[in-house]
Order: structure tokens, then C-alpha cells, then sequence
């Protein structure tokens, strides 16, 4: 019985001989050896005759009895969930705590599609920007050769004269 | 082996090694019936169970309305699994993680609700009257106030350790079971219970006293 009882100063009364003392769970020969301890223990002695004090004052919290309708109502819940479609069915185990799971999954599935969504963005936006950059003014690659080819022309024009 | 319940002979099920070593248990038997269609079978076990869970549950959230509710949602679950039933553990263990799940949601999801609500009113706010045993008014106003405080001491315990005083205090149930339940170790369960105890021990102390001299 010795263990976990050297802080309330006796190594006799570990806390589960305790609990179990006071909820008569501890066989006849140990709850002997517990009540012949507390005769010369004031320590165990006390903490026994605290617990089995509380253990009575529980006991007077006697809940009212189930209603006549529990049967019947929940026979009607299987019913309906039965016949119900599968959204409904889906919205149902959501409302009933299920929604935890679902949450979580579709707040992965949201950051997933977020991500794709800003990666292609990414790729729509850089594109314009790149030709722009390319092509100088924000002319298009056909009219940059066009502009080069002339210049080409006036420069054999030149070259002529 | 078999037993007769309601006149019907029902075969015991062995638990296995997840549960308690061997042991048989009739109410796993009478879900593996309800698994194989056996509608009776699930009418035997919520006429066995309804009781507790919902006591379990009415403590848990202290609502009797809500407990009922959420009892039902309980059984309901159960019944939608039954398609996937195995025999793991023992029966009550299962439907009592069960409970227990669905008790910690409903506390979670209405924690701010709950906070300025006293314990011995119901969701309208409404005292309720407990039954009516003493005749004398101040002897019925001394019990209402202890069974208030009763329910304040284990109405403010942690989540978890409420669970387990509730099922080891009135469900009687084995530190197995409610480490099963509570899916934790059974050193953990008693650590847990004594915990608990001892903050019981601390918050009432002064009615046991007042008890002592009556």
C-alpha cells in the first residue's frame, strides 16, 4: 500500500487504496488492514474520514428520471436521418460535431486552391508585364520587328546614297 | 454461453484483445445482432443503457433538456454505426466514449453560454425543483443548497477529470474501463480521480462539517 502517500506524511495509504477504500471496492482483508492503520495513524485517520464524508455528500445528487418520450423521439431522429438525403445527411453529422474533421479538411482543400489560384495568377500577371518590358513602350513583339526592319531599311537606304 | 433477456436467448461474444482480456460481453452480442439487422437488439440495448448515459450526460452538461438531446445523439450514432461494428472493447466502453465525445463538444461549443448560467437552472434559466423528500421548508432549503454545491464542486472540476468522477463515482465503473473510455492510461485515470477527489474533498469540506453537526 506504500507509494504515493509520503507527501501527506505516512507511507501506509497509497491513493488508490484510498479512493477504493471509500467507495467499497477494496477487499475484506485489505479495508481490515486500512481500518486497524487508522486507529494509530490520526493522519490517515483524517484524510479517510474526509473522503468517506464526501463520498456521502455526493451521493445526494440523484438526477430526475428520463423522460417517456426519449424512446420515441429518437426513434423519429433514426427515422428521419434515414430517409433524409445525403446533404442533409452530411449537414446533420456537421451540426452533431462531425463539422470538426470536414473543417479542417476544407480548410486544407481552401489552402490548396488558394495556392493554385495565386501560382497562376503569378503566371497570368507576369506574362503582359514581361512583354512589356521586352518590347520597351508596351508595343508588341510584330511591331518591334516591324521597327527594326525599317530601321534596317533606311540604314541600306543610307549606305546607297 | 447464452442469457435470457426479455425472453430472448442471447449468445455472449468473446472481447478481444483490445478489450477486457476474453470477458464476455452480452451487449456486444446484442450489437452484433443489430450489426446482421436485429432491430430488436438495439431496442434491448437502449432500454439497458438509456438510463446511465443520459444520468452521465445530464451531469456532464447539468441540463437535463440538453442531456436528453444529446443521449439521443448517443444512440443515434450507435445506430449508424452498426454497419461497422467490431468487437474491440467492451460495449458500455465504446458507448461511453461515445458520451463522453459528444458531452465535451456540447460543453465546448456553448462555454460562453454556460458561464453566467447557475447549475441548478435549465436552458430557459429557470430554477428547477428537485423532488421533494423532507417535509420541512428549511430542511428542503438546507438539501436544495447542498445539492447546489455538490453540483457547483464537480460542475467547475476540469473537463476530463468531471468524466471520470462521474463515471467512477456514479456509473461505478472499473480505472480500465474509464482509461478506455477516456482513452488514457489506467495510471493516468487514477492520478486523474485522485486529483479530483482531492479538490472535492477541499470545496465540500466545510458541509461535511456542517454534516457532522446536524
Amino acid at each position: 500500500m506504500k507509494r504515493d502517500s509520503d507527501e501527506r506524511g505516512c507511507g501506509f495509504l497509497d491513493n488508490q487504496t484510498l479512493l477504493d477504500y471509500a467507495a467499497g471496492n477494496l477487499e475484506a482483508r485489505r479495508a481490515d488492514l486500512v481500518r486497524e492503520h487508522s486507529r494509530t495513524c490520526s493522519s490517515c485517520e483524517a484524510l479517510m474520514v474526509e473522503q468517506a464524508a464526501m463520498w456521502v455528500e455526493l451521493d445526494c445528487w440523484v438526477p430526475e428520471p428520463v423522460s417517456d418520450g426519449f424512446n420515441r423521439a429518437l426513434w423519429q431522429r433514426i427515422t428521419d436521418s434515414e430517409t433524409a438525403p445525403w446533404y442533409r445527411r452530411l449537414l446533420e453529422s456537421m451540426r452533431s460535431g462531425g463539422w470538426r474533421p470536414a473543417v479542417s479538411l476544407a480548410a486544407g482543400v481552401a489552402f490548396v486552391a488558394v495556392g493554385f489560384v495565386f501560382d497562376h495568377s503569378v503566371e497570368r500577371t507576369a506574362s503582359p508585364v514581361a512583354s512589356a518590358v521586352a518590347s520597351g513602350w508596351g508595343m508588341t513583339a510584330v511591331e518591334a520587328d516591324q521597327v527594326e526592319s525599317s530601321l534596317e531599311d533606311i540604314q541600306l537606304l543610307r549606305l546607297i546614297e | 454461453m447464452f442469457e435470457l433477456i426479455d425472453g430472448r436467448m442471447i449468445a455472449f461474444a468473446g472481447v478481444g484483445s483490445a478489450g477486457i482480456g476474453g470477458e464476455a460481453d452480452l451487449d456486444a452480442s446484442l450489437m452484433l445482432r443489430v450489426r446482421d439487422g436485429d432491430e430488436e437488439c438495439f431496442r434491448l440495448l437502449l432500454n439497458k443503457h438509456r438510463i446511465p448515459v443520459v444520468n452521465f450526460l445530464y451531469r456532464m452538461v447539468q441540463d437535463r433538456a440538453v442531456a436528453e438531446e444529446l443521449g439521443q445523439e448517443v444512440f443515434l450514432r450507435i445506430y449508424r454505426s452498426r454497419g461497422s461494428y467490431e468487437v474491440s472493447a467492451k460495449f458500455t466502453t465504446w458507448m461511453f466514449r461515445i458520451a463522453t465525445h459528444v458531452a465535451l463538444n456540447n460543453l465546448r461549443d456553448n462555454r460562453p453560454e454556460r458561464a453566467g448560467r447557475r447549475v441548478d437552472e435549465d436552458a430557459e434559466g429557470r430554477a428547477r425543483e428537485l423532488p421533494d423528500r423532507v417535509p420541512s421548508t428549511e430542511q428542503r432549503m438546507i438539501e436544495r443548497a447542498r445539492l447546489q454545491q455538490v453540483r457547483d464542486a464537480i460542475g467547475r472540476l476540469p473537463e476530463k477529470q468531471r468524466a471520470a468522477v462521474l463515471m467512477h463515482k456514479y456509473e461505478e465503473m472499473e480505472y480500465s474501463q474509464i482509461a478506455g473510455v477516456l482513452e488514457c492510461s489506467e495510471s493516468a485515470v487514477k492520478s486523474m480521480l485522485f486529483r479530483a477527489y482531492e479538490t472535492l474533498r477541499a470545496r465540500l469540506s466545510h458541509m461535511a462539517m456542517a454534516g457532522g453537526a446536524r
